[in-house]
């Protein structure tokens, strides 16, 4: 009889050669052998992240949580793996919730989550931003509305036929992902066009879609969402200055030495690319 | 790392507008690009020359440096770039800049910055000349720029 390691570890071989269906099987066994070892179910959650089953990831990554201990810095990676299951279920106000705590533990335990961490943080902001705007937009229109509702309604039936065919075994799970990712794709495409039309008709002054320098962080070229200042006085995000500092030893505008100690929070900038970030989510892919 | 981000965030910056002298040759993946630069005023020494900067990136940019140096097309190519004379700047392309150096790298400059500095350090050159010992530095040398120590002692040219 094959032991739980023994199916995790071909788990994995399966894993590094791209055969996720093939993993999943193996990790799933290797649970029900021992349902106590929580690498079975991060492997498994890392898994379904790739077939996109999030679901699947979400119980796997509390799993792991509960056996980890959610004050345990280990349990970090979960906690991203959790919150990537959020956003991809669109329940982004939790994601948030969780990626931020998760961000601030991660710091204090110097936990090389911290970059992916921060990155979430960012992903639920534009998420949570992204569905008020929808509902923004339609309440302001009522046709755009309507036209939006049937260019979804056809995705949805799109997406609802290629099931069909996926469980009539026409198609394998990884060609109905790939579909399923490419009508979302044009979906998207229609009602960013259908949106576009509407505003031009609609006369409104064109905004452009620019973040002010000053929001933008000087070494990642992204907005920032935790701002902190050297003490030559210029401010970067916490990740980038971070990784420069512990290399460099100095500030990168004076060249003066100095600690990761001596980067102090600056609130009133995080306050600005908050306010900036709540009415303009694509700042994030920006 | 956020290395590619960064990059393709200077890239479009720069498709957007590049500072005069300046133009982007090949940037079609994130690990090296070349860019032609040219010296703007007057100085005899490379007024009407086009140079070319082979670019090369690492996983760790912009907290490391990257790696810069010039390329040499003959004379005889359709678009001929040599190396130009420079008491810093080696006859096999090499430059001696602090800026380049892994100690004197900032993460706040960026591909447009490095090609500005490098302009203006031909702009201000008058001197006619490689370094001294070029030649052995170019027949021994097979370190990487940035691994070599270079004295940084006459800051005045």
């Amino acid at each position: 009889m094959t032991s739980a390691l023994e199916l995790k570890e071909k788990g994995n071989q399966l894993f590094k050669e791209g055969d996720y269906n093939g993993a999943e099987d193996y990790y799933s066994q290797a649970i029900l052998r021992n349902p106590r070892e929580p690498t079975f179910f991060t492997n498994r959650a890392l898994t379904r992240i790739r077939l996109s089953k999030w679901a699947g990831v979400e119980t796997d990554a509390r799993s792991a949580i509960a056996l980890i201990g959610a004050q345990s810095p280990s349990s970090l990676k979960s906690f991203w793996y959790l919150t990537q299951a959020l956003l991809g279920l669109q329940r982004p106000k939790e994601a948030y919730e969780l990626a931020i705590n998760a961000y601030r533990t991660s710091l204090d335990a110097k936990s090389p989550q911290t970059e992916n961490l921060s990155r979430t943080v960012l992903r639920a902001k534009q998420q949570i931003w992204a569905a008020k705007e929808s509902a923004r937009l339609r309440e302001m229109n009522e046709t755009l509305a309507y036209v939006e509702g049937l260019v979804e309604g056809e995705l949805a039936r799109g997406v609802e036929e290629l099931r069909r065919r996926r469980e009539g075994g026409e198609i394998g799970h990884v060609g109905f992902l790939e579909d399923e990712r490419a009508l979302m794709e044009e979906g998207e495409r229609n009602v960013g066009n259908v949106r576009e039309a509407f505003r031009l008709a609609s006369g409104g002054e064109v905004k452009e879609r620019i973040v002010p320098d000053y929001l933008v962080d000087g070494i990642t070229f992204e907005i920032m969402h935790d701002p902190v200042m050297t003490p030559g006085g210029t401010s970067f995000d916490r990740v980038g200055i971070s990784k420069y500092v512990e290399q460099a030893g100095v500030d990168p505008i004076t060249r003066v030495k100095m600690t990761l100690d001596d980067l102090r929070p600056n609130y009133a900038l995080k306050a600005a690319c908050e306010e900036f970030l709540d009415q303009n989510g694509w700042a994030v892919d920006w | 790392m956020f290395a590619t981000k960064r990059l393709s965030k200077e890239l479009l910056k720069m498709q957007d507008h590049v500072p005069p002298g300046i133009s982007i040759v090949k940037s079609d993946n994130l690990e090296e690009w070349h860019m032609d630069i040219q010296v703007l005023d007057s100085n005899p020494l490379y007024q009407n020359q086009i140079y070319r900067l082979k670019f090369t990136f690492n996983s760790k940019y912009p907290i490391e440096p990257p790696e810069v140096q010039f390329i040499e097309l003959p004379s005889t190519s359709e678009t001929p770039r040599p190396i130009p004379i420079h008491p810093h700047i080696y006859s096999n392309g090499i430059i001696c800049l602090d800026l380049l150096s892994s100690a004197g790298w900032s993460p706040v400059q960026t591909v447009e910055s490095v090609c500005m500095s490098i302009q203006s350090m031909l702009t201000a050159n008058s001197r006619n000349e490689r370094p001294p010992g070029d030649s052995d530095f170019v027949s021994y040398n097979r370190r990487r720029p940035r691994d070599i120590n270079f004295y940084y002692d006459d800051d005045d040219v």
